[in-house]
This record gives structure tokens, sequence and C-alpha cells, in this order.
């Protein structure tokens, strides 16, 4: 997907989650959003690599909030405390990441987004649905 | 846009394309001003390591089917304490059982014995009396998982790093970023023993998205591994130069017009290395004259692990003379009469393994042996692998199903902590016991690539855009196993 067709894509679906209230704790998280956190983490990776400050900007912002909802998903579950804490836990090194990219530091940007996917996989190991 | 405006638009973009896929052939975060004018001409040229290396060479030993770890090395006295019981709840939490025999009654085999070896105390079972000799130069990880349940997808994982094809396999990334040591070989090779080829096919050697001179040269079995290697009788050396002469300027001409077709390039170079390897590869592959107490150490004077252990020596062979990675895979031993040709022992593991593991114990003790008495075991890396493990439960009654989950896989050679464990499984062997010691695929690649003196994260490659590596988007390097 062109960056500014995802971005577009994402900004309406956080508009939509604000605007029409994140749906009951009670239903599944949207597969979509999890496949635009895949796709954006992978966009992270590559421009980290190609140490492009603006685009690991972007992206990592991006998976900050995207992370946010994943958490206030598992918080209103109420059942995951594990989930709760891998998202957070991701939101935290997205955080980093922008830091460190602020700082021209992408070796310590790198490192942040591969323990990044690592908890994505942990997560995933445990929670195949929400 | 009139047709003439197109080609001309497409050409001079073909040339600005072409220049990007030369930023790609470098790398790390590759700029064609830090190429050098051997690497733009001939891609395989070596290239140095972007630090200090500890080895030169992987052999990479994939076996297929899956073994189960657990009757191999991973002892366990609570499973044989709880054989025949259901499989405790705790023991199940957090993996989703969707392999097709189900959850059964937790499985041991009465026919396994288990003994401690080495210094390093390492537990080998008795189906590897041979490699349990070698205990102390094997660097355990115990703690290995993956993704997925069937072998045709898991086997890309610890090939490619995807369960996908389409990926570049791990020699072709080393092949990429290191060149060849030898310009008479091709520096990445596939062997197999058996009679057919292994499951999955060349996708688990491909270059994937890399330029097709990277992808692994499939050597088959038998005193012929290479077809149509040797010259025809009708045809003096002379005459068969002109003609490749000939051919390699019609094919320039081609890859003058489409810079970016990298098989072409790929095809030049084959047609090439191939000339060269009439005189080289006979000699590299050629076992005759290994002596006596040489082929019985790699078991060649036993039916059973005769057609795997020739496999090995031309192994070592190859590496002794600077292939990078050799890749192989296991097949099965001639006039056996079993049904399953391969570990994939759903049903009569006692019978598969006995056959699977005599076929490879000897040779690989052998090559174990043999690699350090040549003083190569420095600097070459031998990893043991499997597309994924089998379950502590058995199946059939008398097998077992197949486990992303926990299991075992070893290295042994340079820059390691030998006769080292890393990592465990949880009390029956099922799951890995803690989740911050779990190896994926990706950590080991990291690895393997980190002792050949790449950094994982800026061996890079840019296709459609987008900087990839070889460990995707994850990889750790296993610090703890480095001496």
């Amino acid at each position: 997907m062109l960056q500014g067709t995802r971005k577009t894509w994402v900004a309406l679906a956080l508009l939509a989650a604000v605007f029409g209230g994140v749906r009951a704790a009670d239903t599944e998280l949207d597969m979509d959003l999890m496949q635009t956190i895949e796709d954006t983490n992978k966009s992270l990776a590559s421009n980290i690599a190609t140490q492009n400050g603006p685009g690991s900007t972007s992206d990592a912002k991006e998976l900050q909030a995207l992370f946010g909802k994943v958490e206030a998903h598992f918080v209103a579950k109420g059942d995951a405390p594990d989930a709760v804490e891998l998202s957070r836990k991701s939101r935290e090194l997205s955080e980093a990441i922008v830091k460190s990219v602020g700082a021209k530091d992408f070796g310590a940007a790198s490192d942040s987004a591969t323990t990044l996917s690592r908890t994505c996989r942990t997560c995933h190991t445990f929670y195949k649905k929400s | 846009m009139s047709n003439d405006q197109r080609r001309t638009f497409l050409r001079q973009a073909g040339l600005g394309l072409g220049g990007a896929a030369l930023g790609g052939f470098i790398p790390g975060i590759g700029h064609v001003s830090a190429a050098t004018a051997a690497e733009l001409v001939d891609p395989l040229a070596p290239k140095a390591p972007q630090f200090a290396a500890r080895i030169k060479s992987v052999i990479w030993l994939h076996q297929n089917g899956a073994p189960s770890t657990l009757d191999l090395y991973d002892h366990k006295p609570d499973l044989q304490r709880l054989a025949g019981q259901p499989v405790p709840a705790s023991f199940l939490k957090g993996i989703k059982t969707s392999t097709q025999g189900g959850v059964g009654r937790l499985y041991v085999s009465k026919e396994r014995t288990w003994k401690q070896h080495g210094d390093s105390g390492a537990w080998f079972s008795n189906l590897l009396p041979h490699l349990a000799t070698q205990a102390d130069k094997l660097t355990f990880i115990k703690s290995s998982t993956t993704v997925g349940a069937t072998h045709d997808i898991s086997i890309l994982k610890p090939n490619t790093g995807d369960l996908n094809p389409g990926r570049p396999s791990l020699g072709a990334w080393i092949n990429y970023a290191l060149g060849s040591a030898n310009p008479d070989l091709p520096s990445y090779v596939v062997l197999y023993n058996g009679d057919r080829e292994p499951s999955a096919g060349s996708v688990n050697w491909s270059a994937g998205f890399l330029p097709a001179v990277y992808q692994g040269t499939a050597f088959r079995p038998g005193d012929s591994p290479i077809l149509y290697l040797e010259r025809p009788e009708l045809r003096n050396a002379v005459q068969q130069r002109t003609s490749l002469d000939l051919l390699k300027r019609l094919n320039l001409i081609g890859a003058e017009q489409y810079p970016h077709d990298t098989e072409l390039k790929a095809r030049l170079q084959s047609y090439e290395l191939a000339d060269r390897m009439q005189s080289a590869a006979p000699a590299a592959v050629d076992i005759s004259k290994e002596s006596a107490a040489t082929k019985e150490l790699y078991g060649l004077n036993d039916k059973t692990s005769q057609s795997y252990g020739e496999v090995l020596l031309r192994a070592r062979r190859l590496v002794e003379r600077g292939v990078r990675f050799v890749q192989v895979v296991s097949g099965f031993p001639e006039g056996v009469d079993i049904d399953r040709q391969s570990w994939d022992a759903h049903s009569e593991l006692d019978a598969n393994h006995a056959v699977m593991a005599r076929m490879v114990d000897k040779p690989i003790a052998g090559l174990l042996h043999d690699l350090k008495e040549r003083g190569l075991l420095d600097s070459t890396l031998v990893v043991w692998t499997s597309e994924f493990g089998r379950t502590s439960w058995g199946e059939s009654g008398t097998g077992r199903d197949h486990n992303p989950w926990g299991y075992t896989q070893w290295l042994a050679g340079g820059g390691l902590k030998a006769g080292f464990t890393y990592g465990e499984t949880d009390e029956v062997g099922l799951q890995v016991a803690d989740k911050d010691k779990a190896v994926d695929t990706y950590d080991l690649h990291a690895t393997v690539l980190h002792l050949m003196g790449l950094d994982h994260l800026k061996t890079t490659f840019i296709h459609n855009g987008r900087s990839e590596r070889p460990t995707v988007v994850y990889g750790k390097v296993i610090k703890e196993i480095l001496a």
C-alpha cells in the first residue's frame, strides 16, 4: 500500500474509533488494525535501515497510536493482563524509537524495532484472536 | 506517449533502476559509490565482512521430516513418569493444538534409554551413540521455537525466514553479502541423499528477490552429482571455449539492453562457472581417493549410513575448497523398507527413528571429528536443524505429532561455547520453558550471520522500494552461546 494511502486509511480508522467509540470490550480486535500494525512495522524496519528520519518517525508515531488502541482493548477486556503488558511495552518501544530517530541514533532505533517485533510475536503466541 | 517515446522512457528508467539495483547489490545501506569495480562486473566477487568473522563456512544439516528431539537430546524424567496420562492442562496453556492428530496421552518409547556424555554431561539417547562421543563439541539450543505445523510450509522458515515462498534463503543472503571464495565452484551448494529431491524443493535454496546468481546449486547424490558436467566426447576443449565465447558475446548484447535482468546475468555467470567447474567440481566431489579410515569414519561401510556419509564427506571437501554455505537435506537410505522416508514419525517412531538416526549418527559424528582433525572446525559452523520438533504426546499409539513450540537444535564450530546448552523446554518437553529464551529461526539466522561477520540489521537489499533483511523484522543474536 502506498504510504500516503495507508496514512489516510489509518487516520480514518483512528477517527472512526474515536468518534464511533471503541466497540464493546467483548468484540474481537479488528484484524485490519492488526494488519496495519504489521505493514507499518515492516515499513518502519525499512525506514530505519535506510536512515529515513521522517519516514521512521511517522511510522513509529503511527504504531504508538495503534498500540494505544490495542492496549485499551485489552484493558477493557479485563482478562488478559499479559496482552495489556505487552501492548503497553510495544507502545513504549514505539515512543523510544521516535526519540532515538530524533537523536539520529538509528542503531538504537533498530534495536528497539527488533524488540518491538519480538514483543508482537510473544503476544501472538498467546493470543491468536482477542 | 508514442511507442518510441515510451521505449526511450523505459530504457532511461531502466538505467535508473539498474543503478538502484546495483545499490541493492551492496550489503548494508548500499550506495553505488561504495561498490568496487569487481563487484559491479562480477556479483560473486569476494566481499569483506562487516566485522571480523569467526567462521568461513557453514554446513547446514536439515533433518527433513522433523525428528523427535525428545527421543534424541531432550531428556525429560517427568515425561517418563507421566507417560500414558493425559497432558496436564497447565502444559497446554497458550498453544493452539490444530495438528492433525489432536492431543493424545503423554508418550515414551519403551526402547529409549538415556546417558550423559563428555565433560559437559550432555544427554543423548541410545539412538545416537556416535554423536554422543562428540558431546563436548556441541552447543545445544533447547529452547527452539517456530511457526506452523505443516512440513512444506514450515520447512521454508528455517531456510528462508518466511512461511511463504519468495524470500531469499540464508545461504543466498550469505552468498550475496560475501561473494565467492572460490571462483571455480558455486559458493552455495545444496546436497541431499536418497532417490528424490528434498520436499518443497528448490524454493528452499532460492535467491528470492535477490539477484538469481546468489541461489544455491543442487548437487545430485551418486557418482554424477552435476548433470551434463562432462564435455561430450565429440567436442574438444577449444570448440567448447569458442562456442561459449560466442554465446557470452551474444548474451552480453542482451544484458546491455536489459541491465536489470538478473536471470540473464545469472545465466551468463553459470555458463562460465560450468566451464570452470568441469575441472574443479569432479575433484571436489570425488571421494574415491579418500582413505578407507575416512570412509569408515563417515559410515560408508554401513548400508544405512552410506549415502548420507558420502554427502557429508562431500560437504567437508567443499568447505575445504572455500564453499561458503553447504545445505545438506537428509533423505533416506537405499534398500530400507519402511513407509515414511523421512524423520516424520506419526506412527512407528521406534522403527522410523532407528533407521533415520542410524543414517545420520555416524556420518555427523565423523564429520565433526574430521573437521576438528583437519583444523577446519574453528572456521566452520555445523548447524543441526529441522522444520520443527515432535510432541510430548503420542499419535497413533506409537508416534508423535508436529511440535513448533519447543524443540532442540545444535551448532558446533568456530566462535561458540562448546559443550554448552542454552534454554530448555518445560518438564514434559512440549513448550519453551522461559519465553525470554525462546530461539526462533530468525534468531538462529542472526547468529549464523554474526559468526560470518555480518550484522543481520545491516545486511540489506532494496526490493520494491523497501529495505529487506534476512531476518525480516525480527532476529536477535544469541550472545549467550558465543565464545
